[in-house]
């Protein structure tokens, strides 16, 4: 069984704007074992959301291959990119994205919802990725009976829902203080030690130090990666 | 979906309101034509033959003719078309001479002969010398006729004239107003007074009957005519049969053009409104489609929200709409009595509000579910 969890070969994407061409990445070429947790640091621009779109399986790239756990994922059909998703991805959102008129228990049943699991098996397992998260007590909660932080967790909780072997959150902490965003990376430490691949894009350098490596980026493409976090967190972020 | 909801409780209580109001306009339009005038007459039955002679026709022959009477009247109110039956109008007709002109003379009863025509007037009366519009409110008495505008010209006759008929002396209580037809040169008289001008007592050379056919069509009471009376043939008045026919058709398909056209309108604003909504749900359908909702699972929601919100749309709008019928119909349609309700309508209503909404929604809820999910979350 292999070990690398994302590999990516020379992947770039150009896309049309106002009649202009713009690459967003311009040849990346990475790999990510799976048990990894990885930061992707950057500017606005740099081309972070694109590759985390990518390897999300929601953005085919213009050229270039991507294998996650071994898989083609651009040679799939569109709907069975969805199954993908549904069984390997977990997605954490910026800013929660939670739906507003639904519980806690019902949002992070969200993913399980297309699934053939009984409507008793779905309900447990949402249950018990709330409890995992640390909000076993708040399920019935809608989400702006919640703070911050608990949205934040009910999302994880919702990425995790499924068991999916790789993470990939988009700036988890960028609406949170810094106690929060403290305990929210924690989580993510706990999640990471228990075995699930992270993969998480964000702006805040403190945020490195829970995570294993740290690749940044510039311009659509690599620029530095990083496998002693300390490092990157006493150097400045250019 | 509020605003989805209330287009089809709209669309629907105008159309269940309308097609209250349109059926019950549909019968009381067929009811006032049915009272203008006869839509069946009943004749003697007879047998004829013509006679032929060297290639030209001598004359016909009539046998096995039996007369109907004015015993044959009670007959007919009480046979299986009875319900249906308005007026009832016997007639005796005969030639005369009149001024050493031959004439028409027909024996009617003045009341009813006149409420079932009621387009008849007078243009000069006895009554004071005036014009007469309502004639089956007049008393019109034994000895006195009715000339036909035409007759009145012919017979060189005017209001108040004394004429001999048959040696029995009538005077001339009024002249009708020019109709256009047959009428005009027929001069009428008592019934009972023809019967003895012309020695023929009870005897009767038709009955026209008014009969409401909103229930019943023509065919089926002519048939329970010649059922009551054998020995009288009757006849469905095709022209009247058919203006009625004509003009319910044409004020049906009217009610349902407009009815139509509020569907449409409500089908509008269904379509503006889940446009809207999709929009409006671009991030969270992205975010279902991220976290691995395929196409399907998208049509499945949008499908099952709008079929709940249509179904209740529908149970809404048939409640509403049978309401307005009942409460403001009479006023708005100038109808008298109450307007009877179709509980049959509610299962179309709720089956018209749930496939028009179905309906109308496939193209945004195709569109929602096309969305790239990576452009619904760029939204974010």
């Amino acid at each position: 069984m292999s070990e690398i969890m994302i590999s990516l070969k020379d992947i770039k994407k150009s896309y049309k704007s106002m009649g202009d061409e713009v690459q967003a990445l311009k040849g990346v070429s990475l790999t990510i074992g799976k048990g990894e947790s990885v930061s992707v640091m950057g500017h606005s621009g740099s081309g972070k959301s694109t590759l985390l779109s990518i390897i999300g399986a929601l953005n085919p790239p213009s050229t270039g291959t991507i294998e996650i756990d071994g898989i083609d994922i651009y040679k799939l059909s569109q709907e069975k990119r969805a199954d993908f998703r549904r069984e390997y991805l977990g997605f954490v959102f910026q800013q929660f994205q939670l739906i507003p008129y639904l519980t806690a228990h019902e949002n992070v049943m969200l993913p399980l919802t297309t699934t053939k699991r009984s409507n008793k098996e779905k309900r447990e397992m949402a249950e018990e990725a709330l409890i995992r998260v640390g909000l076993g007590n708040k399920i019935k909660r809608l989400p702006n009976q919640l703070s911050g932080g608990e949205q934040e967790r009910v999302a994880i909780a919702r990425a995790i829902v499924n068991e999916p072997p790789l993470i990939l959150a988009d700036e988890p902490t960028g609406s949170l203080d810094t106690k929060t965003g403290d305990e929210i990376m924690e989580l993510f430490q706990k999640l990471n030690d228990e075995g699930l691949t992270v993969l998480m894009v964000t702006h805040n350098p403190d945020n490195v130090r829970y995570l294993g490596r740290t690749i940044m980026m510039k311009d659509g493409l690599l620029s530095l990666t990083q496998e002693d976090p300390i490092k990157v967190v006493t150097n400045k972020i250019v | 979906m509020v605003f989805l909801a209330l287009g089809l409780v709209v669309g629907v209580t105008t159309v269940v309101a309308f097609l209250n109001i349109i059926q019950a306009m549909k019968v009381d339009l067929g009811d006032r034509i049915d009272e203008f005038g006869a839509n069946a007459v009943i004749l003697p039955r007879s047998e004829g033959v013509e006679v032929h002679y060297g290639g030209a026709m001598v004359s016909d022959l009539t046998f096995d003719f039996e007369k109907l009477t004015v015993d044959d009247i009670p007959k007919i109110f009480s046979s299986s078309v009875a319900e249906y039956i308005n007026i009832v109008s016997p007639k005796l007709v005969g030639a005369v001479n009149i001024n050493e002109q031959k004439s028409l003379l027909v024996g009617v009863e003045t009341k009813k002969e006149f409420t079932q025509k009621p387009w008849f007037s007078l243009q000069q009366s006895l009554a004071d010398g005036n014009a007469i519009s309502d004639l089956a409110l007049v008393d019109v008495p034994e000895d006195a006729i009715i000339v036909g505008a035409s007759a009145a010209e012919a017979l060189k006759l005017q209001v108040g004239d004394q004429v001999t008929i048959n040696k029995k002396t009538f005077q001339v209580f009024g002249i009708l107003s020019k109709l256009g037809s047959e009428e005009d040169g027929l001069v009428y008289a008592n019934l009972t007074t023809v019967q003895e001008l012309l020695n023929r007592p009870g005897e009767l050379s038709m009955i026209e009957v008014s009969a409401y056919c909103n229930a019943c069509p023509i065919e089926e009471i002519v048939m329970g005519l010649e059922e009551a009376i054998p020995h009288g043939r009757g006849i469905a008045l095709r022209q009247a049969a058919l203006f009625r026919e004509e003009t319910i058709g044409q004020f049906s398909t009217f009610g349902y053009a407009l009815s139509g056209m509020v569907l449409l309108i409500a089908a509008l604003v269904v379509l503006i409104t889940m446009l809207a909504s999709v929009n409006e749900r671009t991030r969270e359908i992205g975010i279902f489609r991220a976290i691995g909702f395929r196409q399907r699972h998208i049509l499945q929601i949008i499908f099952l929200e709008v079929g709940i919100v249509s179904v209740v749309g529908g149970l809404l709008g048939f409640g509403l709409g049978s309401l307005v019928a009942k409460y403001a119909g009479p006023f708005l349609a100038q109808l008298q009595g109450d307007i009877p309700l179709q509980p049959e309508l509610l299962l179309p209503a709720v089956l018209l509000s749930t496939g028009l909404a179905i309906i109308v929604s496939a193209y945004p809820a195709i569109k929602a579910a096309k969305l790239n999910p990576a452009e619904a979350l760029r939204f974010i």
